[in-house]
């Protein structure tokens, strides 16, 4: 069997097994172990990486840049990227608990959909796709960091606010203002990433279809996310939010972009996103 | 007169803050003077901490026959409170006798803390004391039984490990502190009030890497002093709130009777902070601080109650040597009994003369080994002079102390002076005792038996006593 055929296995065994000894470590509290989960999920990163250049590298490049393998590849590979940029800076291990399982199941998802590919035009260029599904996919994956950066988050503050002592687990996490650091990074890189997106997919539509707006729900759904995405950034930056607001928040938005991501692009007959067969 | 020791008192464990906050004695010389008007009692001993409240009192146990003592003083106590006695009554513990002073000594040596072994108490206590004989309602028997108390704190931190890891509520606040700030380093605090628990929060918070720390007191030299040894800065109480929007944690304990800190003033601390999280820790009782502060977002209070929560856990590691401690309390309790036994008339007569008679013996020999080889005749006549002289010398003090137990209310101080003086108890006094109290400097306090007692030397001469040739 040639390397290309054991990648997506080999990948899906490092990430699994990464996961699980990350598990283990944290119940355990043993920082071997989650270190130990962290190198295989950095080699699992490095054949994730591998794989999909193969994928970019094919010839029919446009082809290939839209089936649901390669999207799904990317956004678990972008999750990814987006933790271990979160543990180089903020020293934030803790979040591998959301990014790892996360870029798992996309990754498998990826495999379960490699017949599947979006209905899109061959106009569609490399500039159009680093805008459109590059930052959309990256303001995503920050996203999924603030979106268990949040839950703990929530789960921690209410510990501390109810008074209600804390457990091993909860004196290994993180402190408070990590967590919101987090979700002050996702808010200043994330929300400007998908502005981009979004501007890219309407000036694409425009360009294509000489109308921006076609009541496709995947784009109402878009708008709505932006609407939030954005008061979200302002009460952030602007009015200086804190704590348990914006935390609540990222968590809402997160999961917005999860039904939009899965339930519009499956389930609902949509112009250019659905991948429904 | 036989005395008989109460203890009425409430804690940490028998009455939640809000109890505790209404029974709390704000003035306590002023309730010890109005309980003895109130109360047929000799003597009075008042603590008031945000934890306890303790009330001691002696009585005669013939005045207070058929009287329910300690009720009587739960009523005083209530009344001044202004409180529901069935409440109060509800929330207390009694002790008599030996059990008052077995309670007493627990208290002293911190095993009746909420933070076992912290050193805190032992302070109030001591301060509560100085300031009862000022008033002038500790009398003998306080008197002894908490220099008693202090020194058996002292023993217990000496002899047991009780105090070694002495975590205290401060500390376990720090730790909180961490888990909300992450690295305490670049953060502000500030301490409202500067009591010794303030203090103590004070040295764990620099020593966690706090960069800078405001004091902030009512009296604005108590708290420049104390910025001056902690390298903080001090501020005027009425700019606190002012300073506020730059501090992270915030530690209470001033003994204010009313919030100091409100939350409607915090909300717009918040709003000049962009709401970065605050930390504040409220160790006084009354509280300082309005507990309705906890229901904003991003601030955290934590009052004395909830702290127990969390250092709940380091008090299993100290359960064992707190049986050691008990012992040594137990020792000292009955050390005491036998005190309180012998502080009546004919026990100290008895005590007086067989310590005269010791002495006189004691020196009898060493002038016999002097003198070599003596006939029986001078013998006898050397016994009969050294006995008759101390005698002699110890009939107009039993006199005098017949004279003074005949009086009302003096008996007692008199025969504890007796006892002081000729050190009837065998107490260990040490060097530094008293050493607030002396005027001179380097005075010794030796005499000149004591000298020839350490020196042994054979070769002096027997002490000649002054103007008698």
């Amino acid at each position: 069997m040639a390397l290309p055929d054991l990648l997506p296995i080999l990948v899906i065994g490092l990430y699994f097994l990464g996961t699980v000894l990350f598990v283990v470590g944290s119940a355990l509290r043993q920082e071997l172990l989650k270190n130990a989960a962290l190198g295989l999920a950095a080699l699992g990163f490095a054949l994730h990486t591998f794989d999909l250049a193969q994928l970019a590298a094919v010839a029919d490049a446009a082809q290939a840049l839209t089936a649901g393998r390669f999207l799904f590849c990317l956004l678990g590979w972008g999750i990814l990227f987006i933790f271990l940029l979160l543990w180089w800076r903020l020293k934030l291990k803790f979040l591998a608990v959301v990014a790892m399982p996360l870029a798992l199941v996309l990754y498998i998802a990826a495999n379960a959909t490699a017949g599947v590919s979006a209905k899109l035009p061959p106009m569609l260029s490399g500039l159009f796709f680093l805008l459109h599904i590059g930052t959309l996919f990256a303001s995503m994956a920050l996203l999924a960091m603030a979106f268990g950066a949040g839950l703990a988050f929530l789960h921690l503050e209410k510990r501390i606010k109810i008074k209600a002592g804390l457990k091993t687990f909860q004196k290994d996490m993180p402190s408070l203002d990590t967590f919101d650091r987090v979700n002050h990074f996702v808010s200043l890189a994330g929300f400007p990433l998908y502005t981009l997106g979004l501007a890219s997919g309407y000036v694409w539509a425009w360009l294509s279809a000489r109308r921006v707006f076609s009541l496709d729900p995947k784009e109402i759904m878009a708008l709505i996310i932006l609407v939030l995405y954005a008061y979200l950034f302002h009460q952030r930056l602007a009015m200086g939010w804190r704590g348990r607001k914006p935390a609540s928040m990222a968590i809402c938005v997160f999961l917005l972009t999860v039904l939009s991501m899965l339930g519009i692009n499956f389930l609902v007959p949509t112009t250019f996103h659905g991948f429904k067969p | 007169m036989e005395k008989i020791i109460h203890l009425v008192g409430l804690n940490h464990r028998t009455a939640g803050v809000d109890v505790r906050e209404k029974f709390a004695l704000t003035n306590v010389a002023d309730f010890e003077k109005s309980l003895l008007v109130a109360c047929p009692l000799r003597e009075v001993l008042a603590l008031s901490t945000c934890n306890r409240v303790e009330i001691l009192v002696v009585a005669d146990n013939e005045r207070c026959a058929g009287f329910d003592l300690a009720e009587a003083v739960l009523a005083h106590w209530a009344e001044t409170c202004q409180g529901d006695p069935e409440t109060l009554g509800a929330h207390t513990y009694r002790h008599t006798g030996l059990d008052a002073v077995t309670h007493l000594f627990c208290v002293a040596a911190s095993l009746d803390s909420m933070v076992m072994g912290e050193p805190q108490i032992l302070g109030q206590l001591k301060t509560s004391y100085r300031k009862a004989v000022e008033t002038g309602t500790a009398r003998v028997i306080i008197n002894r039984l908490l220099h008693k108390s202090f020194s058996v704190a002292k023993r217990v931190r000496t002899e047991t490990a009780i105090a070694s890891s002495a975590v205290s509520i401060s500390y376990a606040a720090v730790e909180l502190a961490k888990k909300i700030f992450g690295e305490l380093s670049g953060k502000t605090a500030m301490l409202v009030g500067a009591g010794e628990m303030a203090e103590l929060a004070a040295t764990h918070l620099l020593a966690s890497g706090i960069e800078k720390l405001f004091i902030c007191n009512r009296t604005y030299a108590r708290a420049q002093e104390l910025a001056r040894t902690m390298h903080g800065e001090a501020v005027f109480f009425e700019d606190m709130v002012e300073h506020l929007k730059g501090v992270d944690i915030v530690i209470s304990s001033t003994g204010s009777p009313t919030a100091i800190i409100r939350a409607k003033d915090i909300r717009e601390v918040l709003k000049k902070r962009r709401n970065r999280a605050m930390f504040f820790i409220d160790i006084a009782v009354p509280r300082d601080i309005d507990p309705d502060v906890n229901g904003l977002d991003n601030v955290y209070l934590y009052d004395i109650d909830d702290l127990k929560e969390v250092v709940e856990e380091n008090m299993s590691a100290r359960q064992g040597e707190a049986v050691k401690a008990r012992a040594i309390v137990d020792i000292e309790t009955q050390a005491f009994a036998s005190w309180l036994k012998a502080l009546a008339l004919q026990p100290t007569i008895t005590d007086l003369l067989g310590r005269a008679e010791e002495v006189a013996g004691r020196e009898l020999a060493k002038t016999l080994k002097r003198l070599g080889a003596v006939d029986d005749e001078t013998r006898q006549a050397l016994e009969v002079l050294v006995s008759s002289v101390s005698r002699k010398l110890l009939h107009e003090p039993i006199c005098f102390l017949k004279r003074r137990t005949r009086e009302e209310g003096t008996a007692e101080r008199f025969i504890d002076m007796t006892r002081r003086i000729f050190n009837l108890d065998a107490d260990q006094v040490s060097p530094d005792a008293h050493l607030d109290r002396r005027t001179l400097e380097d005075e010794t306090i030796d005499c000149e038996c004591c000298r020839d007692d350490a020196l042994q030397d054979p070769g002096d001469e027997p002490q000649k006593p002054e103007g008698k040739d």
